[in-house]
Order: structure tokens, then C-alpha cells, then sequence
């Protein structure tokens, strides 16, 4: 029987330096992965370590020697004494376990909700555990379904969806105006850090065109040359501002480059056609005054805040409804996992059951002399009946059965009976 | 009405459940399901309309609840091809319930069958009519789209970035909606005028000109040009192409509220 067991520790439960410690280096994972599978009771093992957690995943003969013996090698490998690592750990076994892996790769478990990093680095952890052959059939169906769990969360909830950082959360707000940002020409004022920024950002997405205007005029040719942008004269910014979709500004200097009257000639000048402003610089570079002029959008810093706010509250709720998709996911990996237990002992008894009618079919023939090929056809399907009909209330008791009855002791009962060899996997 | 009705609104009551589900709690899946009860509805609907007609040996027109469950039928039409194009979720939210209200409606209500008089028994006349629906149905369409870009479009300028301004599409896509909308209700309303002005004459003789229907459809005609030349000379639609779908709607539902005269089957 499968005894399925995580230990370990997170962004939760241990300080960052104290991760650090704990953490597994790259290079370690497979020395650290045969040290694990060595330890006694581990029957499989694979070990997740990232920067917000490190954590062993295990099958284990049984849960009352195995997370010791898993709490040990944690110790051992960090050079961290038992006493300090032991308060910081969690240990879930059993359909909890499960639980837990499942979450963790949905990114439920994660620091920043959704994040979708976790996926890969947990795809990673088990391509190594693999080719460090300390990963067996339990372990691989579980990490199956995981994946299989997080994609379906992935694909059917908004968690992904709202962006977290400033600079993906102003090219999010864009594009509830202007949808498709692909046809759009974009101006970034201020060639400096968050100028850059934002222009890799854009470069990466792609859109129609990238303007790049500055006071010192070398600092926009260079930055606009990097990423196949175009100079623009800064005396002539408002003409340029005329011609664009969205207005990226960011100069650092206390100064406002289009006020509202301003703003107004431009919109008659462009036919009233729709413009945002980005304003990321500390203090304005734009009148918020001009965001009531009619198809313009004007937002400031604090805005993009209240965006990543409203985002991640967003992700909250996504989240909600992705504990339910993974709730489901647990509970059919579940009874899935019952049948993939007895998958072997049922092949065995099947196996056995056969194999003497065959013994005894062969037996009869000899004794009986040559028959019709369509008598002797007859008998061994009357034969494979027989056989089929005795297995298959063996066989239903162990797939489904009741609850009530103790499995592992059916499952011994039925191999002793059969006298069948102790462990097949 | 037979079962067949009621198989599709159960459908359709069922998808738009679903769909506002969907909208509320974004899942994709409520969405799907939500398409495919709605899709399944208009099967139905389709098969009732006509089992109607045959029943009632003419084209189901002639009284309010037939009139109501094909102008239903028309926009659950209109909405599935919208859905599939475009494949916006918001849509169905806004939509469906009218579907399933208008064919509850034409369930529930009873009135007597009326014939059609022979010289109205034509192919113009069921064109006529049948384009009418479609032009109605289209021009809701235009109204709803309308509606989310104004909802959007305050969402954005008030800084409100709640449910509404997550669950809306862009302000780019509800223009486009409803431009789309607004061009498949204009050539379809052009041609229910055309074809009226085509069979009238024969029906009628000369006097249909002062018809008070027909005057509702050339100002709502008139309103919807007005909407369309507006949109056409200006680059960016804006607010104010929303704020004249609103009217526009509004004049629909007069056109469609008049029934003296000589329109007397809607």
C-alpha cells in the first residue's frame, strides 16, 4: 500500500535565511536525492527546492518511521541541528499529502498567488528526481496528476491573468482601452530607468511603434536605437503627442508637459481620437485635469497601485475557485489511486486463474485425442468463462469493495490464498 | 405552444444561468456550457417554430407570443454567431436573459390564432418580416454593446477598477460589437423597408405611405444613419455613437410597440 508523505518548509513557516539554508543547490539534487532514497523506510523520493520552500516528497513504508527518518536527512544535508529545522517543518501524509502537492503546483501555496513559475521549477525537481531513479510508479501518478491538476486550474480560472507588477499592470490597463495593442504607436518620455523599463516591456509584446522623445536628445537616440525605436525632437513633443496611442511619461523633473488647454488643441488636432497617458513620474509630468477631456485616459502612479491592488484582491477570488478545481482533482486521484494499488494483485490472481485452466485444458486434450478445431475452440472459450467468472468477485472486491473491510489485509489474504509471490511492484 | 418550447427555454433558462455564472466567478468552463445549453436551446426553437407554422398552417407572425418567439429566435441567432466569432464572455450575461424572458413570454401568454388574409400570403411579406426581427434583434445588440462600452468607459475614467472593469471586454472590442451590430441592423432595417415598400402597394393599394408603423421605422431608419454617417466621418466613435444606440433602441421598441394601422400582425 502507497503511504504518501511531504515534509517541509516554506515561506510560512521559515524566515528567508533560514530557507536559504535549508535550500538544495542545483548541483546537490541528485547526491542529496541518493542520500534521501538511502535513508531507511523511503521507498521513493523527490525533493522541491525553490526559493519560498523546500520540501521532500516521499512514498513511505510507514508515516511513524519514514518522517523521522526524512526529518533527519533535512537536518543532516542543511547542517541544521534537528531542534531548530524540527519547529519550522510541516508534515501532511496521506490524502492531505496529496492535497498539498496538488496545491503547490496550482500555485495556491505560493507567496504571490498564481505566480506561474512553480509549475516549471516543480517539473524540473521531478525530471531530476527521475534520472536520479529514486521516482517509482506512486510518485509518478501523483506528479501526473498534479500537473495535470495545476494545468486544468491554470486553464479554466482568471488566477494568471492579473498582472502584479507595475509596469505589466499599466500595459493590462492599456489594453482594456485600446484591446490589442499591436496596431499602436507608443511615445516614451524620459530616457532613464523606468523609461527602459517600459520600453523592454513594449518591445517584448510588440507594438506598431516605438517613439522615443528626451531633453538630451543622445540619451533618446541610444535608448530608441536599443530597441529599434524612433529619436524624437523634445521641442516638438506635442506635435508627436498628437500622433500617438498610448504616452508613457517618466522624466523625473517637476515639470508638466501637456496641460489641459493643451490637451485639447491636440484632441482637435487628432479628431478626437482616444490617447492614454501613463504617468509614472514622481511629481506628474501630465494635468490629471486633461483624464476629463473626452477619449483621453490619464493615469498616474498612484493609479497603476490601485491597479495591482485590485488585481491581486482579483487573484483572491480566482483563487477561491481554484481550491475547488483541485479539491475535485484530490478526490478522483484518489479513488483513481485505489484501483492503481490492486492493479497488480488483480493481474496476478487473473494470471493464476488462467493458467491452470489452460494447465488443465491442455491435460484434457491429451486425454481425450485429437479433436474438431471448432470442439476444441469451443471448450477453451468455455474454459476462459469459467476462469473469468471465479476471478471476477475477487477481483471487484479488491477495485471497488466496501470501505469497511481492511484492504491491506484482503489484499494479503488474497496473495497468501494464491500463493502469490510477496511484492510485485 | 408545444414541448418543444418549453425543452428550449429550460435550455436557455439553464445557459443563461451558467453564463452569468461564468461572468461572476470567471470560470471558462460555465462559459462553454453555457454556449452549448443556449446552442441546444436554439435547436429546439428552431423545431418549435416550425411545428408552429405547420400547425397553424402559415408563418408564425400573426400574433404576439409567435411574434415574440421569432424576434427570440432571431437573437439567440445573432448571439450564437456573435459568440463564436468573437468569443466574449460578457455577452451572454447581458443577452441571454432577454432570450429566455421573451420566450417565457410567448409560452405563458395565449391568444387566439389569427389567419393571415390571402393577399398578405406572400414571400415578400414573411421577408419583410422575418428581416424586421433580425434588424431588431441586431439593433439590441448594437444597444447592449453600447451599454458595456459606457460601463467601461466610466469604469476607466473614475479609476474603478472593481468587478465590472475586470469582467467587461476593452473599450476597443464594445466598439467594434458595436459597430458590427450596428451594420447588420442598418442593411437589414434598409431591406425591411425596401421589401414593405415592394408588397405593400399590392396589399394595400396607395394609402400605406401614412401607415404609423411605418413612420415609427423610417425615424428609427433615420436615427440609425444619423448613427452610422456619425461613425463614419469620425475616426473614434466614443461616447456619444453609445449614448445614440441607446436612443436608437429606444425608438425600436416604439416601432415595434405600434401595431394599429395597418400592421396589426407586429
Amino acid at each position: 500500500m502507497v503511504n504518501y508523505v511531504v515534509v517541509g518548509l516554506n515561506h510560512r513557516t521559515a524566515e528567508l535565511d533560514f530557507r536559504q539554508m535549508a535550500s538544495f543547490d542545483a548541483d546537490k539534487l541528485p547526491i542529496g536525492l541518493n542520500q534521501l532514497s538511502a535513508s531507511p523506510g523511503i521507498l521513493e523520493a523527490m525533493i522541491l527546492s525553490t526559493c519560498n520552500r523546500v520540501e521532500i516528497l516521499s512514498n513511505v513504508e510507514n508515516t511513524v518511521e519514514g518522517i523521522p527518518a526524512i526529518e533527519t536527512f533535512l537536518s543532516e544535508f542543511s547542517r541544521i541541528p534537528l531542534d531548530q529545522i524540527q519547529p519550522k517543518l510541516y508534515r501532511h501524509t496521506e490524502t492531505r499529502a496529496v492535497h498539498h502537492v496538488f496545491r503547490v503546483a496550482s500555485s495556491l501555496d505560493s507567496m504571490i498567488l498564481g505566480e506561474p513559475q512553480i509549475l516549471g521549477q516543480m517539473k524540473s525537481c521531478y525530471t531530476t528526481a527521475v534520472e536520479a531513479k529514486t521516482v517509482g510508479a506512486y510518485l509518478n501518478i501523483l506528479l501526473q496528476a498534479a500537473f495535470r491538476a495545476a494545468k486544468h486550474v491554470r486553464s479554466e480560472t482568471s488566477i494568471g491573468e492579473y498582472p502584479v507588477s507595475v509596469s505589466s499592470a499599466a500595459v493590462e490597463l492599456v489594453r482594456k482601452i485600446f484591446g490589442d495593442l499591436r496596431k499602436k504607436k507608443v511615445l516614451i518620455v524620459g530616457a532613464g530607468e523606468m523609461g527602459e523599463a517600459t520600453i523592454r516591456y513594449l518591445a517584448d509584446i510588440g507594438v506598431n511603434g516605438i517613439y522615443v522623445a528626451n531633453r538630451s536628445p543622445e540619451a533618446a537616440h541610444n535608448l530608441a536605437q536599443s530597441y529599434e525605436g524612433v529619436p524624437v525632437p523634445f521641442n516638438e513633443l506635442i506635435d508627436w503627442i498628437a500622433r500617438m496611442d498610448i504616452v508613457f511619461t517618466s522624466t523625473g523633473a517637476a515639470e508638466i508637459l501637456v496641460n489641459r488647454r493643451m490637451m485639447q488643441d491636440i484632441m482637435h488636432a487628432r479628431k478626437n481620437e482616444t490617447i492614454a497617458f501613463i504617468d509614472i513620474s514622481v511629481p506628474r509630468n501630465i494635468d490629471p485635469d486633461v483624464g476629463e477631456i473626452d477619449n483621453v485616459f490619464c493615469y498616474d502612479i498612484d493609479d497603476l497601485q490601485a491597479v495591482v491592488e485590485a488585481n491581486l484582491q482579483e487573484r483572491q477570488k480566482a483563487a477561491a475557485e481554484a481550491e475547488k478545481i483541485v479539491d475535485m482533482e484530490v478526490s478522483t486521484f484518489c479513488s483513481k489511486l485505489k484501483s492503481f494499488e490492486v492493479a497488480p494483485v488483480v493481474t496476478q490472481v487473473q494470471g493464476h486463474i488462467k493458467e491452470i485452466c489452460a494447465t488443465e485444458l491442455q491435460r484434457c486434450l491429451r486425454k481425450i485425442g485429437p479433436q474438431e478445431p471448432r470442439q476444441i475452440q469451443e471448450l477453451e472459450s468455455m474454459i476462459a468463462r469459467i476462469a473469468g467468472k471465479i476471478a471476477h468477485p475477487l477481483v471487484m472486491q479488491l477495485r471497488g469493495g466496501q470501505d469497511s473491510i481492511d484492504k491491506a489485509a484482503y489484499v494479503d489474504m488474497i496473495k497468501q490464498i494464491f500463493k502469490l509471490q510477496k511484492d510485485s511492484d | 405552444m408545444g414541448w418543444t418550447l418549453s425543452v428550449s427555454i429550460a435550455l436557455y433558462t439553464l445557459g443563461l444561468l451558467h453564463s452569468l455564472f461564468g461572468f461572476c466567478r470567471k470560470r471558462k468552463v460555465f462559459v462553454k456550457v453555457a454556449l452549448a445549453m443556449v446552442g441546444g436551446g436554439f435547436i429546439f426553437h428552431s423545431i418549435a417554430l416550425v411545428l408552429l407554422g405547420i400547425a397553424r398552417e402559415h408563418f408564425p407572425i400573426t400574433n404576439l407570443p409567435e411574434s415574440l418567439c421569432l424576434f427570440a429566435w432571431f437573437l439567440s441567432l445573432i448571439f450564437l454567431l456573435a459568440h463564436i466569432r468573437y468569443d466574449i464572455k460578457a455577452l451572454g450575461a447581458f443577452t441571454l436573459p432577454l432570450v429566455s424572458l421573451l420566450t417565457i413570454t410567448a409560452f405563458v401568454i395565449h391568444e387566439e390564432n389569427q389567419s393571415i388574409p390571402p393577399d398578405l400570403k406572400n414571400g415578400w411579406v414573411y421577408f419583410h418580416s422575418s428581416i424586421a426581427f433580425l434588424a431588431y434583434a441586431a439593433f439590441f445588440l448594437t444597444f447592449v454593446s453600447g451599454i458595456l462600452y459606457l460601463i467601461q468607459e466610466k469604469e476607466l475614467k473614475t479609476k474603478n477598477f472593481r468587478f465590472l472593469y475586470f469582467r467587461l471586454p476593452s473599450l476597443q472590442v464594445c466598439d467594434e460589437l458595436m459597430r458590427l451590430f450596428l451594420t447588420v441592423g442598418f442593411v437589414a432595417m434598409s431591406l425591411t423597408i425596401i421589401s414593405g415598400s415592394i408588397s405593400a402597394p399590392d396589399a394595400w393599394g396607395q394609402s400605406w405611405s401614412g401607415d404609423p408603423k411605418v413612420t415609427a421605422s423610417l425615424i428609427t431608419w433615420g436615427i440609425y444613419l444619423v448613427l452610422l454617417l456619425y461613425r463614419l466621418s469620425a475616426r473614434w466613435r466614443s461616447r456619444r455613437a453609445a449614448y445614440i444606440s441607446i436612443v436608437g433602441f429606444a425608438s425600436v421598441l416604439i416601432t415595434f410597440g405600434i401595431n394599429w394601422g395597418f400592421h396589426t400582425y407586429l
